[in-house]
């Protein structure tokens, strides 16, 4: 985990974010955005995610909203991550904030 | 908030989807037309596969995939199912069980081997006549909503796999409702809340979107809506065009998405109402159980020595529930013995093939249960009878032909609860035991005189003496004389007996009575001397007194005239040298296995005793008259008398004063 500083920081995930080891990854957010007025999630360039990983990012979102707190991803889902989205019906109909948070973009390219 | 593991969870899948692959060849074996088995195989591979590529089981899934590839082509009718291809698959899914049990290990070699067997097996099947090309179907536009039940995550269900199964069946537009994912703080990140809304436009009938959600079907939401039928296929599905299509065809529902959410909501309500619980926590809410009723004895004795009333009413509440609270904690332990029974469908399967004699296994009262505990030890005793069984005691079908007996023998495999315990009984229609050649073997081996006289019963129990074998050839399968006498040690330490029925040219039956539970028993509290022994109530018959005029008159005989029937008795304290005189009315409580039947003379009947069984320590195993030790309310241990040991020793102590005339 790399904290930058105490109202920003960036949470460094493991590379296995699939069902076998999400358990972990969930409490691991949760404190971290408890802890930072802005979170920003990190991935491993060799990444494995599943849908829980996608499920559990989505969840963080409604938990920061709802706190008042902002989480973001340092980098536009790419690989592995986005094959998972597309594979799982994410992409499709996507919102504006939706696309800005996965894709880093305004819109759906 | 707590987890559980999700490999474990998948190890208890695993395991019991293995177990219903295996039920379903088997019948399939006995009927190669069952297409309802040839389905729920093929659903249960698929689902095994899916769940092994989720949780890593990457050498599973890939090596089960071929598996499922081979049934998928038997429901499609491209190959028959033969008695060749399901022996591939039961090989192949031992090995499935292996890797499920060691993924790390070196499997490489076996799944080749058995991946070529298998391949062999569906060839040599040949190809099933398959229909003529038909001019390609117009396509259809479906609408499609499903959710999985919240715990197909963590029973290793795969959305993704399923998702690319409906983009394999057509142009595929597929958006994932996320409405429903709860905050962090309250998610359980392994329950899926995701659902998904799908436009589908395929030339495939309706059947292959249920098939894609074939192994999950009975747990989940799916409505389909059929939204209109294309000559052809547009290229891609606009959005637009899928928006608008629902508004022309919502009334063409099909029946099975109409009547879709009925057995839906029942399967949930059932679901809702079971609750899977790791063994190791009913064991240690049976040992919780058990101190308590010891702490309630101790409470009940320290009321009954007080003159405080309110103590005693509290102590009676206490006792009533704590009785009420080991009922319920027995019904908990206790299983069907059907998982039991299962496996020796496999076994039999297998033991026929190694022998080349037909065999059929036959069993009955799989709904008896038993402690979970009594079915764990009681596996290992009946795969040695069975193979026994199968191996000596059934002929060959021509040696049964020439008999007069049909050509395939039968093993009969039954469970019944009589009186505190269950009775196992395996019976086969074979040859029998040879009468003769157990007690040649049995005096050439030094077991017992030349010319000893002996019961039946008492020849036939000499088989499971260890080393005993009257089998001229080693097979195998047995043979050797390991194991019957694992089968008579097993039984001991469960405090059960063995009963033995044979006759010539008809064939044999084995019956294992045992307790049916191990943890807590109705006991018959009594003294000899000045220590106190408890007897499980099960085998107590009756208590009678044994006058003065009676023992004196029985002394050097040691027999009770019962109903006109002559009963042999045992004087505890004589058995255990108490060293202290007899009490003037002395007691006799007369106890039985089967049909034997013994007296034991106490000194006292103190009364009935909730007998929380405690083992005995290393330094008295191989103590044979008690079974156990048990702790009384006042702190006090009594040893639990072994009511097969005694009634053995009654039984022969009978045959000498026979033989003594």
């Amino acid at each position: 985990m790399n904290i930058a500083g105490q109202n920003e920081a960036c949470l460094r995930l493991p590379e296995n974010l699939t069902v076998r080891a999400i358990i972990p990854v969930r409490e691991d957010m949760l404190t971290f955005i408890d802890a930072h007025e802005t979170a920003t999630i990190e991935l491993a360039d060799e990444v494995q995610v599943d849908i829980s990983f996608i499920q559990i990012i989505e969840a963080a979102r409604v938990y920061a909203s709802t706190a008042g707190k902002q989480i973001t991803l340092a980098q536009p889902a790419s690989g592995a991550l986005l094959e998972t989205l597309r594979r799982s019906g994410f992409l499709e109909g996507m919102s504006d904030d939706d696309a800005k948070f996965w894709l880093h973009q305004g819109k759906i390219q | 908030m707590s987890f559980p593991d999700p490999i474990a969870v998948f190890r208890t899948e695993a395991a019991e989807l293995l177990e219903q692959i295996e039920a379903g060849l088997l019948d399939l074996n006995v009927n190669l037309g069952d297409k309802d088995q040839v389905d729920a195989v093929f659903r249960g591979l698929h689902t095994l596969k899916g769940s092994g590529a989720m949780f890593g089981f990457e050498a599973l899934a890939a090596f089960t995939h071929h598996c499922e590839t081979a049934f998928d082509r038997v429901r499609k009718g491209e190959v028959p199912a033969t008695h060749a291809l399901v022996t591939a698959v039961l090989e192949a899914k031992d090995h499935m069980r292996a890797l499920v049990e060691t993924p790390s290990g070196d499997h490489e070699a076996m799944s080749e081997a058995l991946l070529v067997n298998l391949r062999r097996a569906v060839d040599g099947g040949g190809d099933a006549a398959t229909a003529p090309a038909a001019a390609p179907p117009a396509q259809t536009l479906y609408k499609i909503r499903f959710s999985l039940p919240q715990n197909a995550m963590a029973n290793g269900t795969n959305p993704l796999p399923l998702l690319d199964e409906l983009r394999d069946l057509g142009t595929c537009r597929i958006v994932a409702d996320r409405s429903g994912i709860p905050s962090l703080d309250e998610l359980v990140p392994t329950d899926l809340h995701i659902s998904w809304d799908v436009e589908l436009l395929t030339a495939e009938p309706r059947s292959a979107i249920d098939d894609v959600f074939i192994f999950v079907m009975d747990d989940m939401e799916l409505t389909v809506e059929e939204i209109a039928a294309q000559a052809q296929a547009p290229a891609v599905i606009a959005p637009a065009s899928v928006a608008a299509a629902p508004v022309a065809a919502a009334a063409v529902v099909s029946a099975a998405a109409a009547s879709a959410p009925a057995p839906v909501d029942a399967k949930t309500a059932k679901a809702n109402e079971n609750v899977r619980v790791p063994a190791e926590k009913l064991d240690e809410l049976m040992d919780r159980v058990g101190e308590l009723v010891i702490a309630q004895s101790r409470l009940s004795q320290l009321a009954g020595g007080s003159g405080d009333l309110t103590l005693r009413a509290v102590s009676e509440d206490v006792e009533r529930l704590s009785g009420e609270l080991r009922d319920t904690m027995m019904v908990l332990r206790m299983v069907p013995v059907t998982h039991l029974f299962s496996r020796f469908r496999r076994l039999v399967h297998d033991l026929a093939n190694e022998t080349g004699k037909r065999i059929e296994l036959i069993t009955e009262g799989e709904t008896t249960e038993v402690d979970k505990s009594v079915i764990e030890r009681l596996a290992d005793p009946l795969v040695h009878l069975v193979r026994n069984s199968c191996d000596h005691g059934l002929e060959t079908a021509d040696e049964r032909l020439a008999t007069g007996k049909t050509e395939a023998g039968h093993i009969h495999l039954s469970a019944r609860q009589q009186a505190g315990e269950v009775i196992i009984t395996i019976k086969d229609d074979g040859r029998g035991i040879n009468k003769d050649r157990v007690r040649a073997k049995a005096e050439s081996s030094g077991l017992i005189a030349a010319n000893a006289s002996l019961t039946d019963q008492e020849l036939y129990q000499l088989i499971f003496q260890p080393g005993f074998s009257t089998a001229s050839e080693v097979t195998n399968l047995s043979g050797r004389g390991v194991g019957m006498d694992v089968v008579k040690r097993t039984i001991d330490a469960l405090r059960g007996t063995i009963n033995v029925v044979s006759r010539p040219g008809e064939g044999s039956e084995i019956s294992l009575a045992i307790p049916l539970t191990l943890a807590i028993i109705d006991g018959l509290l009594v003294r000899v001397g000045n220590a106190r022994y408890v007897i499980p109530l099960s085998a107590v018959e009756e208590c009678l007194e044994l006058s003065v005029e009676e023992d004196m008159r029985s002394r050097g005989r040691s027999f009770i005239s019962l109903r006109d029937s002559l009963v042999p008795f045992l004087r505890l304290r004589d058995l255990f040298r108490t060293g202290t005189k007899p009490d003037q009315f002395q007691k006799v409580v007369v106890i039985s296995t089967g049909s034997e039947r013994v007296g034991l003379v106490v000194d006292q009947i103190i009364g009935d005793h909730q007998t929380v069984i405690k083992g005995m320590s290393k330094l008295h195993h191989d103590v044979a008259t008690f079974s156990g030790a048990t702790i009384l309310g006042d702190g006090d241990v009594a040893l639990i008398l072994d009511v097969g040991h005694l009634v053995a020793e009654g039984q022969q102590q009978e045959a000498h004063l026979r033989a003594a005339g």
